[in-house]
C-alpha cells in the first residue's frame, strides 16, 4: 500500500471516528495539531488497527509523534 | 473480627462459578477461579519474600487490564508488601510525560520495587532512572522461585495505595488499611445482596488503578466468592458497544462507570453493534468519579431502553479515594432524582429553593451505612438543610493519611472527619453537589492537579509569566466538565502574540498534560483575582468567570496586590 493510500485511510478514521474535517498532511503532530487528548488518541489508535488489521505494540507507538510517523509505521507493518 | 483482603482469597473458591473472566479486544473470554488467582499470587508472594521485600515496603505495579496484575497485586500483600497501582501508558501518547509522571508517583510512594508487564517495561525505564527504586523494575517471570511463607496481615496494616491523581505536580497517594477497605467492601456488598435465584456479577472495563475499579469491582466480587467480568478500559474507550454486550452476554446485574461513559455509549454506539443485546439483567449502573449530567442520564436510559435497559438503574453516586470509595448512593431500583434550583440564590446566596426553570442538579442519595455528612461554612460551623457548604464525612472507610504529606494530611482530616474539599447542599434529606473548593479538575473520572495546566500555559509567549489559572466546571446542559485556562496577557505582549494567545495557550496545555482546553479566556494583566499574599485564586476565578465579572484584555484592572506583582509575574 502506498504511504498516499495509507494517508487516506487515516483520513478516514480521522473523520469517521473523530470528527476531523480538515485536510490531514504528514507534518501535523497527533496530539497539538489534531488536538487529541488521551481517549481521542486510543480510539484513533484503535480504529487505525481496525482499518487497516495491523496491530500497533508499545514499541510502535511510543515512536509515533505525527501522522507521518503512523503512516511509516503502518507501512512497515503491511510489510511494505 | 474484620477481616482483610487476605481473608476472603484464601476463603475464595468455595463457589466453583466464583473467579475472574477476561474478555481480550476480540472479546475472547479467558477464565480463572479465584483458586488458581491465589495459586499465581503466591508464587509472586515467595518471589518477592526471595529478594528481601519486607513487611510494609511499598511495591508499584504497572500492569494493563489481565491475569499478571492480580497475581502481582494479591503477590505484594501476601509478602506483607503494600501494592500501589499506577496508570500504565495512555496509547500513542507521549512518552516523556508518562515518564516524568511516573517517576513522581514513585518516588511520592517511596517504592522499593516495581513490578510491571513485560510489553510496558521499555517504557518504564526513564521513570526508573529517576526515581531509582532500590529493587528496580521486574517482570513477574523475572522473580526468583522459593518457598517462602506469605506473611499474614494485620487490619490496621496498610493494603494499599490509591493515586487520586495521576500527575507531575505533587499527586497525592492515598493510604488505605485493611480495616478501612474491609468496611467499604461490606458496605458496597450490602447493596447487592444474593437473594433467591439471583446471584449478583459485576463487568467491569474500569483501569484497575483507579478506586471505582479496584476496591468498587474487584474487591466486593472477591469477598462474595463471585465471579467479576472485565475488558480493558482501552478496548471499551474504542468499542463502548463492547461494554454493553459484556453485560448482555454474561447477565451482569452490577456495573459502574463515571458519566463520560455513559455519554461516549450514546455518541458512539451503533444501533448495529447491539443485535441480540438484552440490557434487563443489568440492576445497577451506577455512575460516579465526576460530576454527572442529567442530559446524559436520560439521553442513555432513552436510547438504550430499547435493548431492555431499566431507567431505575442508573444510580447516581459520590464517592471519592480518600474515603476508600462510596459516601451516598441513591436509592437502588428507583429512576434518578433531578431536581431545578433558583440560579441566582444558589450563586449569591448559597441557598437552594427550588424553582422551574432553575438549575438542574442530579441527586447522589443519601450516606451509605456508617457514613455521616456535614455541610460546614469555611469557618467549620455546620450549615442547615438547604445552605450549600463543604461537604465533610465521617465513616469507617476514610484513609489513614496521604501517605508523606503530614500537612496534606492534617488539613484533610481533623478530628474524625475528613474535608473532601467538595461543595453541596442537602435538600429532603438527599445530597447534591454544585462545585469544589478544593483546586482539583476532575475530567473522565480521573483527577488533575491545575497546577500542571497552569504551569504549561504560564509559560507561552505572551502569558505574563505564570499568571494562569485552570478550573473545570459542569456548565449546564452540558454532558460533562469543562475545561477552562484563564490567563493574563503580559503588557509587553505585541498584537500578533496576542491574537495567537489562545491557540499558543490550547497546544502547550495538549502537549503538556494531554487535556484540551474547552475555553481559553485572555485577560488584562491583574485581572485574576489573588490572595493577599498575591497568590491566585482558582475557585474564586471561575466564580467570577461563571457571574460575568471577569475583565477582559483590553480594560485596565490592576489591584494593589497585582500592581507590586507586576514585575515578577505570578510566580513565588
Amino acid at each position: 500500500m502506498t504511504d498516499e493510500a495509507i494517508l487516506a485511510g487515516i483520513q478516514d478514521v480521522a473523520r469517521l471516528h473523530l470528527a476531523w474535517e480538515g485536510a490531514l498532511t504528514p507534518d501535523m503532530r497527533l496530539i497539538e495539531d489534531l488536538q487529541l487528548d488521551s481517549v481521542r488518541l486510543l480510539t484513533l489508535a484503535a480504529e487505525v488497527e481496525n482499518r487497516f488489521r495491523v496491530f500497533l505494540d508499545e514499541l510502535d507507538e511510543g515512536a509515533i509523534a505525527t501522522v507521518g510517523d503512523l503512516v511509516s509505521v503502518i507501512r512497515r507493518k503491511l510489510g511494505g | 473480627m474484620v477481616e482483610t483482603i487476605l481473608d476472603w482469597l484464601e476463603r475464595a473458591g468455595r463457589h466453583p462459578e466464583g473467579g475472574l473472566r477476561f474478555l481480550d479486544r476480540h472479546e475472547r473470554e479467558t477464565w480463572f477461579g479465584w483458586v488458581e488467582v491465589r495459586e499465581r499470587a503466591l508464587a509472586v508472594a515467595s518471589g518477592l519474600l526471595a529478594i528481601g521485600i519486607g513487611s510494609g515496603d511499598r511495591v508499584a505495579l504497572v500492569f494493563p487490564t489481565g491475569i499478571e496484575f492480580f497475581a502481582a497485586f494479591f503477590g505484594a500483600q501476601l509478602a506483607g508488601a503494600v501494592p500501589a497501582p499506577l496508570y500504565p501508558p495512555v496509547r500513542l501518547g507521549r512518552r516523556g510525560e508518562y515518564a516524568r509522571r511516573t517517576a513522581q508517583m514513585l518516588e511520592r510512594s517511596s517504592a522499593r520495587l516495581v513490578l510491571a508487564d513485560s510489553r510496558l517495561r521499555g517504557f518504564l525505564g526513564d521513570a526508573e532512572a529517576t526515581a531509582t527504586p532500590d529493587l528496580g523494575c521486574r517482570t513477574l517471570g523475572e522473580l526468583p522461585r522459593s518457598a517462602a511463607e506469605p506473611v499474614p496481615a494485620e487490619p490496621s496494616d496498610l493494603a494499599l495505595i490509591q493515586f487520586s491523581s495521576g500527575t507531575t505536580v505533587a499527586p497525592k497517594p492515598v493510604a488505605l488499611s485493611h480495616r478501612a477497605v474491609a468496611a467499604q467492601v461490606e458496605i458496597l456488598n450490602g447493596f447487592w445482596r444474593d437473594n433467591g435465584g439471583l446471584r449478583h456479577s459485576c463487568v467491569s472495563w474500569l483501569p484497575l488503578y483507579h478506586d471505582m475499579g479496584l476496591i468498587g469491582c474487584v474487591f466486593p466480587s472477591l469477598a462474595r466468592d463471585a465471579t467479576l467480568t472485565l475488558i480493558g478500559p482501552e478496548v471499551f474507550v474504542a468499542r463502548p458497544a463492547a461494554w454493553l454486550r459484556t453485560i448482555s452476554r454474561y447477565r451482569g446485574t452490577v456495573s459502574p462507570a463515571p458519566n463520560f461513559a455513559y455519554d461516549l455509549c450514546v455518541t458512539r454506539i451503533a444501533d448495529a453493534e447491539l443485535e441480540g443485546v438484552d440490557l434487563s439483567c443489568w440492576r445497577t449502573a451506577l455512575n460516579g468519579s465526576e460530576s454527572i449530567a442529567p442530559p446524559v442520564l436520560r439521553a442513555f436510559a432513552e436510547r438504550f431502553a430499547r435493548w431492555g435497559f431499566r431507567r431505575e438503574a442508573l444510580t447516581p453516586v459520590y464517592g471519592l479515594s480518600e474515603a476508600a470509595l462510596a459516601v451516598t448512593f441513591a436509592d437502588l431500583d428507583r429512576p434518578f432524582r433531578c431536581r431545578r434550583f433558583d440560579r441566582e440564590m444558589l450563586s449569591r446566596q448559597g441557598m437552594a429553593r427550588e424553582q422551574e426553570g432553575g438549575r438542574e442538579i442530579v441527586s447522589v442519595g443519601r450516606p451509605v451505612p456508617g457514613f455521616r455528612l456535614r455541610i460546614r461554612e469555611e469557618t467549620g460551623r455546620d450549615l442547615a438543610a438547604g445552605r450549600v457548604g463543604r461537604i465533610w464525612i465521617q465513616g469507617p472507610s476514610l484513609m489513614e493519611g496521604y501517605l508523606g504529606h503530614p500537612e496534606a494530611t492534617a488539613r484533610t482530616l481533623r478530628d474524625g472527619w475528613l474535608d473532601t474539599g467538595d461543595l453541596g447542599f442537602i435538600h429532603q434529606g438527599e445530597l447534591y453537589l454544585t462545585g469544589r473548593a478544593k483546586d482539583a479538575i476532575i475530567l473522565r473520572g480521573r483527577n488533575y492537579a491545575p497546577e500542571e495546566i497552569e504551569l504549561a500555559a504560564g509559560s507561552v509567549a505572551g502569558v505574563r509569566r505564570g499568571c494562569a489559572v485552570a478550573a473545570s466546571w459542569l456548565p449546564e446542559d452540558a454532558p460533562g466538565e469543562a475545561l477552562a485556562l484563564f490567563v493574563e496577557a503580559s503588557r509587553e505582549a505585541t498584537a500578533a502574540e496576542l491574537e495567537a494567545l489562545p491557540a499558543a495557550c490550547r497546544e502547550a496545555v495538549l502537549g503538556a498534560t494531554g487535556l484540551v482546553a474547552d475555553q481559553i479566556v485572555v485577560l488584562a494583566s491583574g485581572a485574576l483575582p489573588r490572595t493577599s499574599s498575591g497568590k491566585l485564586r482558582r475557585s474564586e476565578t471561575l466564580r467570577l468567570y461563571l457571574a460575568g465579572e471577569l475583565a477582559p484584555a483590553g480594560e485596565a484592572v490592576l489591584p494593589l496586590t497585582a500592581a507590586l506583582a507586576e514585575d515578577e509575574g505570578c510566580e513565588g
